[in-house]
């Protein structure tokens, strides 16, 4: 992967962060960020409690506009925010707590938002017998038990199988950047190495994978790039094989008082 | 079996057999006759109508306590334009547009104005209660004659093979709704709505147009309903549909349909109507101080929902 050799600042970034300031009132959430992400790539977007991971992806999945600065999806310029928007750029965010219906059935979350439909007399009615069968498919595909039958509701998946649903699904719908949003949380080990493994696959794909999380040593293992967030303020950008994950660990722990040297250069 | 006993309205199934069978032995002359079947009838659609569209909130985690109101408001324009030299249609539609025009500000302020749908609609249940008094002085006049015997009053008001229409009518539009919810892209969505709200957002449901429906759905219902009973029985007054809204709620709750939202069957909705219906109609007819119906409701309703909260425990641990 020639992600990490220098030859990525030539090409168009997929999503480029330019000088992006946002503010609630008097506190200032994000100062001043800029940040490139290419398609192709795993960047590990690190940093503490309130460094403002969460607020960038927020802007970046469309649901909060920046207060100033610029946007730029593939090369154009995002004027408007709102969640449509990105999805229909082919954006997804993963969360821990979102994403999923427990009320509806495997196959209907799978499909949620973008059923497909059957005309009968003109009248659009659900396709049951596709939707069915596409969901069960994809269960099928991203390993979750054989138990697991599509009519059923989604609340009966473990922890871990909810996140594979919802990366099986972001994939399955040829997004061109995926968001894992502290994506292992409260999964049992096994699960974090399938999710982790999965993640891993999609960048293979040539999917822009953004991977936010609290463990520097498990994102430094798999990711190409480690982003380093401080206090609003964006603190370290370095290829994953420039530091190691005790140094970056140091520049966590200091809350950014040191930038690392070398910044940006392998 | 399963499946059935997994249904959110087995509760009222049960329940409506029950209190089927429980009057047949009871009172078979009375419960078999003619005119209570078609009174029940009617006043089931009455009540249905409105629960029908108080579903679609309740099912988005909403409520609306105004629909009381607007099938005041909704009958006594309506009444009100037939006195005037108004034709029956065009009154009618005057008279819908009115609901829809409701549903619309309630979703307004509700979506725009981020307040909770009860205050909104507690705004509305006063509101338009005061708007009846004030533009009416408190005297109105019923249907007039002529006007019960255009066709589209005898489409709501009347009957055909001895059955009411407005039960017809219900039962037209549940098979609708119900087909709806289940069958097509915005029933999904409103479950989807009712199930997490944020969840349904980030895959790119339009939830405030979802809302939006669903408001202006039940404040439709509910002129809906006010148009059948008024085509029926002409006389009314002031006080048309008060705490109508309260009893829409009562029967779609005891049909299974949870406030938490998510979760619920339209069928379970016409069934709570039926049931609460059939009851005060028997009550009536047992010799019962009509009173007593206040408190059958109460017990009713936390009798069933009872119910339904052990089976659902009992099935999620079996």
């Amino acid at each position: 992967m020639a992600k990490t050799d220098g030859t990525t600042d030539s090409r168009q970034p997929l999503i480029s962060i330019r000088n992006v300031c946002l503010s609630y009132g008097n506190f200032q959430a994000l100062t001043d960020v800029s940040v490139d992400f290419y398609q192709g790539e795993m960047v590990g977007l690190v940093g503490d409690n309130g460094a403002g991971k969460t607020t960038l992806i927020r802007i970046i999945s469309g649901i909060i506009p920046p207060t100033s600065g610029e946007v730029y999806f593939d090369g154009e310029r995002i004027t408007k925010f709102y969640p449509k928007k990105a999805i229909d750029l082919g954006l997804e965010c993963i969360q821990q707590t979102i994403g999923i219906c427990d009320n509806l059935s495997v196959g209907r979350n799978y499909f949620l938002g973008r059923e497909p439909t059957k005309r009968f007399f003109g009248v659009p009615f659900l396709d049951k017998k596709k939707i069915r069968d596409a969901s069960a498919k994809v269960v099928h595909d991203f390993g979750l038990r054989d138990t697991v039958d599509v009519d059923d509701e989604i609340a009966l998946l473990s922890g871990g199988e909810k996140q594979t649903f919802k990366i099986a699904r972001a994939v399955t719908f040829r997004n061109r950047v995926i968001i894992m949003d502290e994506p292992t949380n409260h999964l049992s080990v096994r699960e974090r190495a399938h999710v982790n493994e999965l993640a891993v696959q999609l960048k293979q794909q040539g999917l822009l994978v953004i991977y936010i999380t609290h463990d520097i040593f498990q994102i430094h293992r798999i990711a190409d790039r480690i982003v380093i967030m401080e206090n609003g303020r964006k603190v370290t950008d370095v290829p994953r094989d420039a530091m190691s994950a005790e140094a970056l660990e140091e520049i966590i722990r200091d809350g950014g008082r040191t930038p690392a040297k070398g910044v940006k250069s392998a | 079996m399963r499946k059935l006993l997994r249904r959110p309205d087995i509760g009222i199934i049960i329940g409506c057999i029950f209190v089927f069978a429980l009057f047949s032995l009871w009172n078979p002359q009375q419960w078999f006759d003619w005119g209570t079947i078609s009174n029940i009838g009617q006043y089931t659609a009455i009540l249905g109508l409105l629960a029908i569209g108080q579903t679609f909130v309740i099912l988005i985690r909403e409520i609306d306590l105004s629909v009381g109101s607007v099938y005041g408001i909704v009958g006594i324009t309506f009444a009100g334009l037939e006195n005037s030299n108004i034709s029956v249609l065009l009154s009618f539609i005057l008279a819908m547009l009115l609901a829809l025009l409701i549903g619309l500000i309630n979703a307004v302020l509700v979506i725009r104005g981020k307040l909770s749908s009860m205050i909104v609609t507690l705004g509305g249940l006063f509101f338009y209660r005061g708007l009846v008094y004030v533009t009416t002085h408190g005297a109105i006049t019923g249907v007039p004659q002529a006007a019960r015997e255009n066709w589209l009053a005898q489409l709501f008001g009347g009957h055909w093979l001895r059955i009411e229409n407005g039960f017809l009518l219900l039962l037209l539009l549940g098979f609708l709704c119900a087909v709806t919810l289940y069958q097509t892209r915005l029933g999904n969505h409103l479950l989807a709505l009712g199930g997490d709200p944020a969840s349904a957002e980030s895959q790119g449901v339009p939830v405030n147009r979802v809302r939006t429906l669903a408001f202006c759905l039940c404040s439709f219902f509910a002129g809906l309903s006010a148009i059948v009973t008024l085509t029926n029985e002409p006389e009314t007054n002031v006080s048309l549909g008060t705490g109508m809204e309260l009893e829409s709620i009562a029967a779609v709750v005891v049909g299974g349909t949870l406030l938490t939202g998510g979760r619920g069957t339209i069928l379970g909705t016409i069934l709570g109507a039926f049931f609460f219906t059939a009851v005060r109609s028997e009550m009536i007819a047992l010799g019962a101080p009509p009173s007593w119906y206040i408190s059958f409701v109460g017990i009713a309703l936390l009798v069933v929902v009872t119910i339904n909260t052990l089976l659902a425990k009992r099935l999620k641990t079996t």
